[in-house]
C-alpha cells in the first residue's frame, strides 16, 4: 500500500462561436464632448471579463487611451444585440461588432479633424488620443477638441455603429452531416499534461500539477486570458475527480442540495500550474483572437485519466474519478477482451450490456 | 501605450472582491412580493387534479400563475434553429421531472408564500420511470416524452445525428487493432455563486422592467416576448453583470414566471432560488455514454471511427439537440480521422433537464477522445504524444463535416507541452508543423482520404 505518481496527456480543440455560426452581436459607440468614450453592448459579462476585453479592443481600433473608456452592458433600452455570453463567442464574435463601431467613430474623427486641420482625413492618424498628420507630427489635434468642434461647431454626434455575423452554415446533408459553410468562427487548441498521487489503499487522489498550453490566437489581456485557463482548469479538475449531480446514475438519489453535499473544488485541490499562451492569429477574429472560454475545462479529465493508469494501471471512464471508483477498479483488475484484432474495454458499461436485445440502436460490431 | 496585449486589471474587478457590485439580488424596490413554487414531488405522473382556489383566498397572496395564466405555454428556445418547443413554462397533465414547476405564488413575504404553496391542491397518478438512457430503446421502456424516449427532429425529420465521412468499413477491414472503449462523464452542477433570480417591476408606462442574471440579454427578453405574446418595446432587461453563469444562466429559468405574476397583480415581483432549489432543480450538464471504436494501423495512424453517442437530456430537450450537433461535429477532437460512422441520440429521461454548460458537446467527447487516444497509444506501444501528432490536424485536412481547417495547432500545443515537461520527442516530430501534409505525414493509404479530393497544393 503506497502512494504512486503518474503522468498524463491529453490535447484537445475547441470552436469559436456558436456551432454552425449565424449568431449576430452589435455594438454603438458615442463621444462625449470631451472626447471620451460611451460603448454600448449587449454582452453580459459573466466573469469572462468581456468588459474589459471589449473596452480594450474600442481603446486601441480608435486611438485613445483605455481609461477613456467607459462600458454600458446595462439594460435592452440602450445596448444593441448580442446572441449572449456562450459559445466562447464573447472576445470574438462581440470583440468584432465593437471593432467594427470603433472603426467607424475613428472615420468620424478624422473627418472632423480634417476640417479643423485642413488635411485630407486620409493623411490622419489617431494616436494615444491625438489625430496627428502622417509624416508632420507638429500637426495635430487632440480628440478631446475634435469632440468639442464637433459638438459646437459642426453641429454633429460623432458615433459609429458596429455589428459581426458569420453567417449560418447549414447541414446540407443530414445523412453525412456535411456542412455548406465553415461551422465555426475559429477554432482553438490546448494541450494539457497532468500529474497526480493517488493513494491505492484509500484512493485518495491529488492533482498535483497541470502544465497547460493554449493557442488564443492573441491575447487581448493575458492576464485575463491566463485567468480564463487556472480558472476553467480547476473547473475540469472538478470534473475529472470531484464532481457529480448523481453519485450512483443514472440513479437519481443521493443528490447533495448544498455546498456542504456536493464536491466542488476548493483553494486546498490547487495543483501548481504552467501556463503557456501561443498566439497564432485567427485570420478574422479581432486583432487575431480567438476564444478559449469554455474549452479551459476540456483537456484536464482525460489527461488525469491517464495520469491514473500511468500510477495505478487501471482505466477508469466514469466520471469523476473519486476514490470509490479507483478502490473498486483496483478490486475489479479489469482487463480488455481480446478476440483477434479487435480490443474492447468498458464493455460492463456499455449498452449492449444492459439494453434488450431487440433494441434498434447499437454500435454495430464488425468481425 | 496600446491596450490590446497589456495586463490591464479587470473592469469590474476591484467592486466584485469588495462587494460593491450591484447584483440582481441588491436592487432594492420598495412593496416587493415574494415568490415561491409548487413543485413536482414525483418523477413522472399525470396530473388529475390542480386547485388553486384556497390559496389565492388566503391572506398576503397577491398572485398565483398556472399552465392557464400562460399565453404561449410552449416555447422553443432554439426554434429560430429548427428544433421545436417541448417544455411547458409551468406543468399542465404530466409531470416528467421531480421539482418541475406547476404553480407559482406571490406573497406579501416568504412565510405566506409557502404556506399558499402548500395549500394548492395536487392529485397526481404515478407513472412508471426511466432514468437509465440506455434502456430508453427497449421495446417495453416507459414512455417519457410526447416525442418518445428520444428526439426525432433531426434535419429530414431523421430520429438522430449522423456523420458519415469515407469508407468506414475498409477502414476496419485494414485496422492491424480496433480498439474500443465506453466513457460516461458525469453530469455536474452550475454550481454559481448567485442563485437563478430576477425581479420584475412593471411600469406606470405598462412596460415590464425585468432586472435578469441571465447571460444573454436578448435571448432571454425574447423567451419572455415569445411566452407573453408581447412586442420586444414592452420588455427593458437591465442586467450584464452575472454572479456566475457557466451556461446555466442562458435558461431563462425565472424572468418568464415573474413577469406574468407581476402583470397579473401588478406589483414587483422577485424570485431568487434557495440554494437547494438551484442544486435541485435548475439544470445541469448533462451526463453522456459515449461509444468509440477505432480502426488502427500498427503504427499509429486512425484509419476510422466509429461512434455511438447517448445524451441524456432529461426530461425535456431544451438545447440537447444543438449540444449533440456540435459533439458529432468535433467527435475526432484534435485529429483528422478520414472514415467516419457517427450517430448520436438525445434521450429523454425523468431527470431534470441538462442544459448548455462551459464546453456544451464537446467536453464530454474531448474526454472520451483523449482517453481513447491514450489506450491505444499504451496498446501499441507508442509514445502518446507521437501518436497525437501523428495524427493531428494540418492545414488542409478536412473536419467531420467536411470543412478544410485553416490554421490548426495541434501540433505546437503538443510540442510546447512536450518541451514544458521534459518529455522527449524524436527529431521528426520535435521539428514537424502544422502546414499542409506531405512527405510521411501523407502516407500512401491516406492519400485521397484525409483531405478534399479538389483541394490543389
Amino acid at each position: 500500500m503506497a502512494k504512486k505518481t503518474g503522468r498524463g496527456f491529453a490535447a484537445i480543440e475547441y470552436p469559436t462561436g456558436m456551432n454552425q455560426n449565424g449568431d449576430p452581436s452589435q455594438a454603438w459607440i458615442k463621444l462625449k464632448p470631451d472626447g471620451r468614450v460611451d460603448v454600448f453592448s449587449g454582452t453580459a459579462d459573466i466573469g469572462n471579463g468581456s468588459k474589459t476585453i471589449q473596452s480594450q479592443i474600442v481603446a486601441d481600433t480608435i486611438g485613445v487611451p483605455y481609461d477613456w473608456i467607459t462600458y454600458d452592458n446595462s439594460n435592452t433600452d440602450s445596448s444593441p444585440v448580442c446572441t449572449g455570453t456562450f459559445a466562447s463567442r464573447a472576445t470574438f464574435v462581440a470583440g468584432k461588432a465593437v471593432l467594427n463601431a470603433a472603426a467607424k467613430v475613428r472615420e468620424r474623427i478624422l473627418d472632423i479633424a480634417g476640417k479643423e486641420l485642413e488635411i485630407d482625413p486620409s493623411d490622419l492618424e489617431v494616436v494615444n488620443g491625438e489625430v496627428i498628420a502622417k509624416g508632420a507630427p507638429d500637426r495635430k489635434l487632440s480628440v478631446a477638441d475634435v469632440a468639442v468642434a464637433a459638438t459646437w461647431t459642426h453641429g454633429e454626434l460623432i458615433t459609429g455603429t458596429g455589428a459581426q455575423l458569420n453567417p449560418y452554415a447549414e447541414i446540407v446533408d443530414p445523412e453525412t452531416g456535411q456542412v455548406d459553410l465553415p461551422p465555426h468562427a475559429a477554432i482553438s487548441y490546448a494541450a494539457c499534461a497532468a500529474e497526480v498521487e493517488v493513494d491505492d489503499e484509500t484512493g485518495d487522489l491529488r492533482v498535483t500539477r497541470l502544465t497547460q498550453c493554449y493557442d488564443v490566437g492573441r491575447a487581448i489581456n493575458p492576464m485575463l486570458v491566463e485567468g480564463q485557463i487556472e480558472g476553467g482548469a480547476i473547473m475540469g479538475l472538478g470534473l475529472g475527480v470531484l464532481e457529480e449531480c448523481y453519485p450512483y446514475y443514472p440513479s437519481v438519489e443521493n443528490r447533495g442540495s448544498q455546498f456542504g453535499s456536493y464536491l466542488a473544488p476548493g483553494m486546498a485541490d490547487m495543483p501548481k500550474m504552467d501556463t503557456i499562451i501561443i498566439e497564432n492569429p485567427s485570420a478574422d477574429g479581432p486583432y487575431g483572437a480567438k476564444g478559449i472560454g469554455e474549452m479551459a475545462n476540456n483537456s484536464q479529465p482525460p489527461a488525469i485519466a491517464a495520469a491514473v493508469f500511468d500510477a495505478l494501471g487501471v482505466w477508469i471512464t466514469e466520471l469523476p474519478i473519486t476514490p470509490e471508483r479507483v478502490l473498486r477498479a483496483l478490486d475489479a483488475k479489469a482487463a480488455p477482451r481480446r478476440a483477434g484484432k479487435v480490443v474492447s474495454f468498458d464493455e460492463e458499461l456499455s449498452l449492449a450490456s444492459v439494453a434488450h436485445a431487440d433494441a434498434p440502436v447499437k454500435l454495430v460490431v464488425e468481425a | 501605450m496600446k491596450a490590446v496585449g497589456a495586463r490591464l486589471p479587470r473592469y469590474d474587478g476591484v467592486a466584485h472582491v469588495t462587494g460593491r457590485t450591484v447584483y440582481v439580488d441588491d436592487v432594492r424596490v420598495p412593496g416587493t412580493l415574494w415568490v415561491k413554487a409548487l413543485r413536482s414531488p414525483s418523477h413522472h405522473a399525470a396530473i388529475t387534479r390542480l386547485d388553486t382556489s384556497a390559496a389565492e383566498r388566503m391572506k398576503g397572496v397577491q398572485a398565483i400563475v398556472t399552465h392557464a395564466d400562460v399565453p404561449t405555454l410552449v416555447y422553443g428556445h432554439l426554434s429560430a434553429l429548427g428544433i421545436p418547443g417541448d417544455e411547458p413554462l409551468l406543468a399542465r397533465d404530466e409531470v416528467r421531472y421531480k421539482g418541475q414547476p406547476i404553480a407559482v405564488v406571490a406573497a406579501e413575504d416568504e412565510e405566506t408564500a409557502q404556506a399558499a404553496v402548500d395549500a394548492i391542491v395536487l392529485e397526481l397518478e404515478e407513472r412508471p420511470t426511466l432514468f437509465d438512457v440506455r434502456q430508453a430503446f427497449d421495446p417495453d421502456a416507459p414512455t417519457i416524452h410526447e416525442w418518445g424516449n428520444w428526439y426525432p427532429h433531426f434535419e429530414g425529420e431523421m430520429d438522430r445525428r449522423q456523420i458519415r465521412k469515407g469508407d468506414i468499413d475498409r477502414a476496419f477491414e485494414q485496422a492491424d487493432l480496433i480498439l474500443q472503449g465506453v466513457y460516461r462523464p458525469a453530469a455536474i452542477e452550475h454550481a454559481p455563486i448567485e442563485t437563478q433570480v430576477c425581479l420584475v417591476v412593471p411600469e406606470p408606462s405598462g412596460r415590464l422592467t425585468i432586472y435578469s442574471c441571465t447571460q444573454a440579454l436578448y435571448f432571454s427578453m425574447g423567451v419572455v416576448a415569445a411566452h407573453l405574446e408581447v412586442l420586444l418595446n414592452r420588455l427593458k432587461f437591465v442586467g450584464g453583470t452575472v454572479g456566475g453563469g457557466f451556461g446555466g444562466k442562458v435558461d431563462t429559468a425565472t424572468e418568464t414566471i415573474c413577469s406574468l405574476l407581476a402583470l397579473k397583480c401588478g406589483r414587483p415581483v422577485k424570485w431568487r432560488f434557495t440554494r437547494e432549489e438551484e442544486f435541485l432543480v435548475s439544470s445541469t450538464r448533462a451526463p453522456w455514454h459515449i461509444e468509440l471504436k477505432d480502426a488502427v494501423s500498427k503504427d499509429g495512424w486512425l484509419l476510422g471511427r466509429r461512434t455511438l453517442t447517448l445524451h441524456d437530456a432529461g426530461a425535456y430537450a431544451r438545447f440537447s439537440p444543438y449540444g449533440l450537433t456540435k459533439h458529432s461535429f468535433h467527435h475526432t477532437g484534435a485529429y483528422t480521422i478520414p472514415n467516419l460512422h457517427f450517430d448520436g441520440y438525445v434521450v429523454f429521461t425523468n431527470r431534470v433537464p441538462t442544459t448548455a454548460m462551459r464546453g456544451f458537446g464537446v467536453t464530454s467527447v474531448s474526454f472520451a477522445v483523449e482517453t481513447q487516444m491514450s489506450r491505444i497509444a499504451h496498446e501499441l506501444d507508442l509514445d502518446p504524444y507521437e501518436l497525437r501528432l501523428k495524427n493531428a490536424n494540418r492545414i488542409g485536412d478536412t473536419s467531420p463535416n467536411g470543412v478544410a481547417y485553416t490554421d490548426p495547432s495541434t501540433v505546437a500545443t503538443i510540442q510546447a507541452i512536450a518541451e514544458a515537461t521534459g518529455h522527449e520527442l524524436t527529431a521528426e516530430y520535435r521539428t514537424m508543423t502544422g502546414d499542409h501534409r506531405e512527405g510521411d505525414w501523407l502516407p500512401e493509404h491516406l492519400v485521397g482520404q484525409i483531405r478534399d479530393p479538389e483541394e490543389q497544393h
